[in-house]
């Protein structure tokens, strides 16, 4: 367990930094390709709890840490904010691990679909964050887009990672629910 | 419960509280560390996404390249006709300085660098250059091209550092417009369908009088930018009730930057 905990924190962070690489969207107005927040969710639904909360940690962090200029004496986002915006969703993906504990395929594939369908719910809170940081809410089409567009985009990841994730964890001896293999 | 989910919850809530009041200090060395890090791949990275452009971009058709060919033809006729009127210019600005007693370079330390990658976070527009606190870059130092401003130094490792781009919503710049009194705060957009969006400049008079071209300048006050940077031209001028707005298109083409130049003092 230890060591597909590990493996996922190393996974998480080399999504981060494959994330610097890859270029917006431009045909849906700018959005981004985000990888880690749906390895996250992976983590979220197959460790147990104590782990999920240090997988949060590290996320959340990792996220500020690669995406967020630090300018001036005071930030416009505190780091450390993303750790509790990703805590939420996480707490959700990790209500629904008896479902992942019965290793149905179609079942994996819904919940890789919900976890796609989660990672706008991120993106919303980082900008409602940054709007009353900024004093400035407002809403237009290409602001929805950057919400939305991340979100459309890993539902299309989202099933590829989880199907490799799963594999993966079988290959490190860790079968959540099942029996021990031999 | 058990026991190792309360110790659990509770060093993760000891852990947040922890990271949320680190002073500014703290973070920002902690990003610089991250960045660090990640240097050797991002440089790797680069290079390789570098070589892959160049193989494609190689790969022109006949016709492409005839195209081509007449494009540079006449840009090279035009180059030479502006070559030798800068030449004069040149000569006579030089008698001006000797004149003047200024000094005929430029008056800032440059320090070149090379863009590693353009960071497409979602709210956020910065970049990550080839340079850091082992070649003596700070942060708050003006990055610069041969064209205009491009942003400011935000975390610095040791030889990385990131910089926050003039197109994001968090860097202001305090501005004047060349050829007038007028002065504003310019600032980027929160989020933008393309590479290089229009800055906008806020806190102008509302019965300035300003056209499409004119060029904004750092102003020089604040103690980051030093004045007289080009940081765009008017696009266009609209007021409302209270003040004048501008649009503006950025002097440097940020959908493309290879190469900059980090401001390290004034000389």
């Amino acid at each position: 367990m230890i060591v597909f905990f590990a493996c996922l924190v190393a996974l998480t962070f080399g999504s981060f930094v494959f994330q610097l690489f890859l270029p917006p969207v431009m045909l849906l107005n700018g959005a981004a390709i985000l990888f880690a927040p749906i390895v996250y969710f992976y983590g979220c639904v197959s460790l147990p709890f104590p782990l999920v909360l240090a997988l949060t940690f590290v996320t959340g962090l990792l996220d500020d840490l690669f995406a967020v200029p630090q300018s001036g004496d005071h930030a416009q986002y505190t780091v450390g904010i993303s750790i509790m915006i990703y805590l939420l969703p996480g707490i959700i993906m990790h209500g629904l691990r008896p479902l992942f504990l019965t290793h149905r395929w179609r079942i994996h594939f819904l919940l890789a679909e919900i976890s796609a369908a989660l990672v706008p719910f991120i993106l919303l809170a980082q900008y409602a964050i940054l709007s009353v940081e900024r004093s400035n809410f407002f809403f237009n089409d290409i602001i929805i887009w950057r919400i939305v567009g991340p979100g459309l985009i890993s539902l299309l990841i989202a099933p590829c990672v989880f199907f490799i994730l799963t594999p993966l964890s079988d290959a490190l001896g860790y079968r959540p629910g099942l029996p021990l293999a031999r | 419960m058990k026991s190792t989910t309360i110790a659990a919850i509770g060093i993760f809530a000891l852990l947040v509280i922890l990271i949320l009041l680190s002073p500014q200090s703290t973070k920002q060395q902690m990003q610089g560390a991250l960045f660090q890090l990640i240097s050797p791949i991002l440089r790797t990275g680069a290079s390789v996404g570098n070589e892959i452009g160049g193989v494609s971009g190689g790969l022109k058709r006949l016709d492409e390249l005839q195209r081509e060919n007449e494009q540079l033809r006449s840009e090279i006729e035009q180059l030479r006709a502006e070559n030798s009127l800068l030449a004069n210019l040149e000569k006579e600005v030089n008698r001006l300085n000797r004149a003047l007693g200024f000094r005929e370079q430029s008056p800032f330390k440059l320090l070149p660098a090379r863009v590693i990658t353009r960071v497409s976070a979602t709210w956020w527009n910065t970049c990550t250059i080839s340079c850091g606190s082992n070649e003596g870059v700070a942060p708050d130092m003006a990055v610069v091209t041969e064209s205009g401003l491009v942003g400011k130094v935000t975390t610095v490792g040791r030889n990385i550092s990131v910089v926050l781009l003039v197109t994001d919503e968090s860097l202001r710049v305090s501005v004047t417009i060349e050829g007038t009194q007028e002065q504003g705060i310019i600032s980027g957009t929160r989020a933008s369908s393309t590479y290089a969006p229009d800055l906008r400049i806020r806190f102008l008079s509302k019965s300035a009088k300003l056209q499409p071209g004119m060029k904004v300048l750092t102003a020089g006050t604040g103690g980051v930018f030093p004045s007289g940077l080009v940081v765009g031209m008017i696009k266009d001028f609209t007021a409302n009730e209270l003040e004048g707005v501008a649009k503006v298109t950025p002097a440097v083409d940020l959908a493309d930057i290879e190469n900059v130049f980090v401001i390290l003092r004034q000389k």
